[in-house]
Order: C-alpha cells, then sequence, then structure tokens
C-alpha cells in the first residue's frame, strides 16, 4: 500500500484569513495616510476611489475573463444614474444609495454580459462600444428622468451612521469609500482565487481546453459580468453621492477608454494592478493639470507612450518581479 | 479617535484660514476649458484677466491678488466640483471665477454658502443659474437676453414662419423657450423646433426637416466651436441658403473665432449679440490693443475675454468693498448697482438678479479690408435686463 503524500503549502494556511488582515492592514495605512498627510485633496482622493471600482471592475471581465469591452462606463454611470435619481425622489440614507447602486449595477451587468460573452473578438468589441453609446444616448434623451445634458445635481445624501454628513472637504464621502474599497477588494480577491474565478481564469488561457473538461463558459462569464456591474454600481453609487452631481461624462466613451488606458497600465489580470493603474494614472494627471492647465493632456500622452513601450504588460509585472527578488533574497540570507 | 481628528483638523484649518489675511494675498480660482475643442474660449478667460490686471496692477487696497487656473476640460460636472472643492479647501481662494458649460455651474453652485465664496460666473448662460446661491454675479449673458431682440428682430424683418435649431441642453432650451414666446406675442408662427444633441456632428438630416416645414427663417443657437461650423456648412450644402432661407442666430454660431473656418458663406447673417470685436468705441479699443499685448492672436478675441475682463473689475471691486476679508454676503452687495462703461458698451449689475444688464447689437457678417467681421447695424437694444429672470 502506497502512501499519497501531498506537499503541504505552508504559507497562509496556519493562520486562518492572515493574508485577508494583512491587506486590510495595508489598506487601513494608506487609508489614514491619504487622510493625514492630505487633508486638503481629499476631494480628489474620493474621485480616485471611485474610478479605482471601475477600474477593479473592469479587470475583472477583460483580465480576468478575457472581455474586451470599450463600454464598461455603461455600468458605472447607469448606477451612478439609478443612485442620482433615487436621491432626488427622497432616499437619502447612504447604505441605501449604496445597495441601489450595487443592484443597479449588477442588473446592467447582467444584462450587457448576457449580450457581450456571447461573442468573441472584433464583434464583441463592436457590441460593448454599442451598449456603452445606447446607455449615453438614453442618458441624454431621458430628461425626466437624467436631466439630459445638463445631469442631475444638488444631490443630498443624508449622514452616515445619522452622523457624518457630506461636507465640502469630503472627509465623510472619504472614509465611506475608503472602507466600501477595502471590502470589496478583500472579497474580490476572494472570488477571484475561488474555483469559479480560477475556472474563469482557465477558460481566458484556453477555451478549447476548458470546454473539453465540461466548463460551460457562458454562464460563468455572465455571473463574472454581474459581479463586475456590481462593483462598478458600487463606485458610481459613492461618486454620485460625493460629489452630488451625476453627468452624462459618466457615462461617456471617454471614461471607458479611461479607464481601459488605466488597467492595462497597472496590469490586467491582477486586482493589485487596476489598482494600482487607476492610482498612478490619475496621480499623474491630476498633478500634471494642476501644474499646466493648458497643455497637461501632452503630458499624458507621452506618459502612455512610455508605458506601452518600456512595460507593455503593465507596471505590476516588473513590481511583482521585483518582491520576488527581493523575498527570495531574503530567504538565501 | 475621529473626533479628536476633526478637531486637530479644524484648528489646522483655523490656522490655515487665518493665514491668508495677514500674508495678504486674495487667491481667485478661475475654472476654464484650458484644453480640449474649446481651449480658446478657456485661453480668453485668462487673457481677458492678464488684459485687466495689466492695465490695472495686481494691487487692490494693499492686498495683492493672485489668480488660479484650473481646467474643467468639457461638460463634466463632478471633476468641476472636485475642482471647486480643491480650490476652496486646499488654494485657500475667497473668490471662484469663470465657468464655461452650465452643468459646471450648476454642481459648483452648492458649494458656495457653506464655503463663502462668491462665483463671478464668465460664461455659463443658462438664466437659472444664479438662482442657485446668492453668491453668483454673472458677467456675460444669457440666452434669452440675446434672443428676445433676435425674435424682435425676426418680427420687423418680416419673418413669417421661422424654424428654431438648438442644441439639446440648458441654454439651447432656453433660446428655444425664449425665442417662441417673444416671437409668437408678436404674432409669427413657428413651424418646426428641432433640439440637436450635443455631440451631432451631421446636420443634413435637420435642414431637410426645416426644408420639409417650409420655414422663411431658421432661428438657431449652438455653442461657439467645432458644432457651428458644421452647422453652417450643412445649411450650405443643402441649398437652404441658395433658396433664401435666411439664418438668425444669437452672436455664438458665428464667433469671430470661427468666422474664418466657416468662410464666405457666412456673409449676411444677422445676429444678435451683447459684444462684437468691431465695437466701435475708444474702450473697446484700447481693450483690444491690451488683448493683444497678453498674447492675443488675430482672430482670437471672443466673448469670454470680455466677461473675464469684466469680471475681473467686479472681483477688483468686491475684493475693495470688504477689504479683503472672506465677507461674501457684503462682497455681492456692494457690487448690485454697479455700473460702468465696458468695451462693449454701459453695462450695470441688476440689483435684483444679480445678473449684467448690458446692450445688444444686432449685427451682420460682413467682409472688411478682405476679414470676416460682425458687423453692427446700427440697432441696439439698449440696457437688456435677463428677460427670463426680471420678469418674475
Amino acid at each position: 500500500m502506497t502512501e499519497l503524500v501531498l506537499p503541504h503549502h505552508a504559507a497562509g494556511r496556519r493562520i486562518p484569513l492572515i493574508g485577508e488582515a494583512a491587506i486590510a492592514l495595508a489598506f487601513a495605512a494608506a487609508g489614514a495616510l491619504g487622510y493625514f498627510l492630505f487633508p486638503d485633496d481629499l476631494a480628489f482622493l474620493t474621485r480616485l476611489i471611485g474610478i479605482a471600482f471601475l477600474v477593479l471592475s473592469l479587470d475583472l471581465v477583460t483580465g480576468y475573463c478575457g472581455i474586451a469591452t470599450l463600454g464598461h462606463a455603461a455600468l458605472f454611470g447607469g448606477a451612478a444614474y439609478a443612485v442620482g435619481a433615487a436621491c432626488i425622489r427622497g432616499i437619502s440614507d447612504p447604505f441605501a444609495l449604496l445597495a441601489i447602486g450595487l443592484c443597479s449595477g449588477a442588473v446592467l451587468g447582467l444584462v450587457s454580459g448576457a449580450l457581450i460573452s456571447r461573442f468573441r473578438g472584433l464583434p464583441q468589441l463592436v457590441l460593448s462600444i454599442a451598449i456603452g453609446q445606447l446607455v449615453a444616448g438614453l442618458a441624454n434623451k431621458l430628461q425626466w428622468l437624467t436631466g439630459g445634458s445638463d445631469g442631475l445635481s444638488g444631490l443630498e445624501p443624508g449622514k452616515v451612521f445619522g452622523v457624518f454628513g457630506f461636507d465640502m472637504y469630503s472627509r465623510t464621502a472619504f472614509l465611506l469609500s475608503f472602507t466600501v474599497l477595502a471590502i470589496t477588494f478583500l472579497l474580490l480577491r476572494r472570488v477571484v482565487n475561488s474555483p469559479f474565478g480560477l475556472m474563469c481564469r482557465g477558460i481566458k488561457d484556453d477555451s478549447l481546453r476548458a470546454r473539453m473538461m465540461g466548463a460551460s463558459i457562458y454562464p460563468r462569464f455572465v455571473i463574472m459580468y454581474g459581479i463586475a456591474g456590481a462593483v462598478a454600481g458600487l463606485g458610481g453609487a459613492l461618486t454620485a453621492m460625493s460629489t452630488g452631481v451625476v453627468g452624462l461624462d459618466s457615462v461617456s466613451f471617454e471614461r471607458s477608454a479611461e479607464v481601459l488606458v488605466m488597467l492595462v497600465l497597472g496590469g490586467a489580470g491582477h486586482l493589485w494592478g487596476a489598482l494600482i493603474g487607476s492610482v498612478i494614472f490619475m496621480l499623474f494627471e491630476h498633478i500634471v493639470a494642476a501644474a499646466n492647465p493648458f497643455h497637461w493632456m501632452t503630458l499624458v500622452g507621452l506618459l502612455l507612450i512610455l508605458i506601452v513601450v518600456f512595460a507593455p504588460r503593465g507596471l505590476i509585472g516588473p513590481l511583482t518581479a521585483l518582491c520576488a527578488r527581493l523575498f527570495s533574497r531574503e530567504k538565501k540570507t | 479617535m475621529t473626533k479628536m481628528s476633526r478637531s486637530i483638523l479644524s484648528l489646522a484649518m483655523m490656522a490655515a484660514m487665518a493665514g491668508p489675511a495677514s500674508a495678504d494675498v486674495i487667491k481667485v480660482g478661475v475654472i476654464g476649458t484650458f484644453s480640449g475643442p474649446y481651449a480658446l474660449f478657456g485661453k480668453n478667460f485668462k487673457m481677458g484677466i492678464d488684459t485687466w490686471v495689466a492695465q490695472n496692477g495686481n494691487k487692490v487696497g494693499g492686498h495683492t491678488v493672485e489668480f488660479v487656473y484650473k481646467d474643467e476640460e468639457g461638460p463634466n460636472p463632478a471633476k468641476s466640483k472636485a475642482l471647486a472643492q480643491e480650490l476652496i479647501v486646499k488654494d485657500k481662494v475667497q473668490y471662484l471665477a469663470g465657468i464655461y458649460f452650465t452643468p459646471n455651474a450648476m454642481a459648483v453652485a452648492p458649494l458656495l454658502e457653506e464655503s463663502k465664496t462668491p462665483l463671478i460666473v464668465m460664461n455659463a448662460a443658462t438664466s437659472s443659474i444664479v438662482e442657485k446661491s446668492p453668491y453668483i454675479v454673472r458677467t456675460s449673458f444669457t440666452m434669452w437676453q440675446n434672443t428676445v431682440p433676435a425674435a424682435k428682430t425676426a418680427i420687423k424683418n418680416g419673418a413669417k414662419k421661422v424654424a428654431i435649431a438648438v442644441s439639446d441642453y440648458g441654454p439651447g432650451i432656453d433660446a428655444e423657450a425664449a425665442f417662441k414666446k417673444t416671437f409668437e406675442a408678436e404674432g409669427g408662427a413657428v413651424v418646426e423646433a428641432i433640439r440637436i444633441p450635443l455631440n451631432t456632428t451631421d446636420f443634413s438630416p435637420i435642414m431637410q426637416k426645416i426644408q420639409a416645414a417650409g420655414a422663411d427663417t431658421i432661428f438657431c443657437f449652438l455653442p461657439s466651436g467645432p458644432p457651428t461650423i458644421g452647422f453652417f456648412k450643412a445649411y450650405v450644402d443643402n441649398g437652404l441658403k441658395a433658396a433664401g432661407v435666411k439664418l438668425m442666430s444669437t452672436g455664438d454660431i458665428v464667433t469671430e473665432i470661427d468666422l474664418p473656418s466657416i468662410g464666405d458663406s457666412s456673409l449676411g447673417v444677422l445676429s444678435t449679440y451683447h459684444y462684437a470685436v468691431s465695437h466701435q468705441s475708444p474702450e473697446n479699443k484700447s481693450f483690444l490693443e491690451a488683448m493683444a499685448k497678453v498674447g492675443a492672436g488675430p482672430d482670437e478675441v471672443a466673448m469670454t475675454g470680455i466677461a473675464a475682463y469684466d469680471g475681473a473689475r467686479v472681483i477688483y471691486k468686491m475684493i475693495e468693498a470688504t477689504n479683503g476679508q472672506r465677507d461674501p454676503a457684503k462682497a455681492v452687495d456692494s457690487v448690485k448697482g454697479m455700473n460702468w462703461v465696458s468695451p462693449r458698451g454701459t453695462v450695470s449689475i441688476d440689483p435684483e438678479t444679480r445678473h449684467i444688464r448690458q446692450n445688444v447689437y444686432l449685427r451682420v457678417v460682413e467682409k472688411v479690408d478682405g476679414k470676416l467681421v460682425n458687423k453692427e447695424t446700427g440697432a441696439v437694444f439698449s440696457d437688456q435686463p435677463d428677460w427670463a429672470l426680471s420678469k418674475r
């Protein structure tokens, strides 16, 4: 009788949830850093977090499932409009609004996912653009609901826990957004490392092989799209609540294209890559636009060319390689 | 924890707020379209302000005035609001100014009362903006202000059946309402009213619709910039100009900036507007000379330049009245009823609406020395209020 010896992977198994705890701690540290070091920039940081949700969401479908899309802002903006319309009609509890954003985003995700993931390649890309344009067109046309090109303004969400109001300094908005981002990130980590998430990645890498194993592709992609929609919806809801306005820019093609650029910049297929990409792109844009409000777009273009030339797979590649090298050196010494 | 951090923060903020008063630099945040398709109008904000500073110095009663510029890019209310927040919280500006697009102004308005910051709107032309906060003063124009004279001119010129074509957003809808109300009240008929989506590039279907409706005159409004050129091209290409259908507008579709790209087909177009670069007055002459000195090339002066120039005058008056202290109510009160001779003619701030009262001129596109200009015909609608606000 032979004994089957399973190699025992000690990493992270000895103390349950240690990985999660470490990440939560890292998030808390980053949040505190932002809050205390840049108390004057919280409005910008909150805007950044809203976009980071959208980039994370895009990463789920593009990075993990290989679905090319240029209409992702539809999920974000659709949810933002839902939240805005609800807020104007008297629903002011921030958590109720978050739930509305989450649900409407998920529904939009499921619907567009059901359409988009039926196709591969160029038709898929075209369809994603069409859906994005459709939502943008509706947002412009349905004036009674969306305010047309004036958008919805003057949203006044209630206080968080009945205590912390949304003010000019964006303190509440920042802390709320940041907490939701940290929780979302931890949950997403679970999702992408679950059998479901791994199977999605497997399908992306070799769909024929996955099909041979008996995996059904379509429902998995639709579900992933739904999850992505929920994440984008959270971002839309937080952005709508913190800025108090929802405009056509939130569903625009430019927004969709911009987040794709951020994802590529950070590295698709990594949750960290999505975060890094959005942070670096937004920071760069912010600093350059502040330094030179007249010619900043040129410099952003230059940055993109440099990144594509020197780090075509995103900044996460060189970063992980660096980390791996550091850790292995530590082990040797 | 949060309470403590809040109190520390508020202490820090109080210290910071006390700072500028002693340092005696008064900052004015200017939000404008400094990049993208509307960049030239944003540049005019800056040039208008630079011209005022060049003529009057950067000191008001011992206080140094400093202007900080932020790029609003396009109609993007969320970004504009974040920029305004940043200007207020981080740059500690005492005044906000500029703003090209209406939705962006709407997004910034709720911040003003909480932060005690007056806003001097230098373009955004929807009437209701000044009603969004008591701290808003506007030195540009409104659609009602420029459109009511257009409707009166149409009647006078014998127009019977008019088609209205406007951009489908705040100012466009204002223009449509103003023209329709005035024109129908005087006995004219509006046979077609079309709202054009903002990002439309092909205007041919619209021209065909107008032709089918049998209109003898088109009244149109589009935001100045690229769309107006396409609109004009479609008007000529579809044979409406040749068929004798007249085109009237507020000055926005024939801005001096766009005229060279529109070309000769614009000859004879009538427009009513509050400012023509060709306006004959000593004030305008010295204004244009000074604009050229701060970098305005030929054909680069637009209505946002004059609004910014007069806006800077209003801000200086506010700083003088409050002696550099943050007192928005006093600042706004000090300019109510203020009147002066601007390069565009005699103007005043309406004490009730906080909007500028000004002359509206009827102009016609003509060629002078080989250059297309909006030549004033001599018909002046003097001291026009914002009709939408003043009637209430």
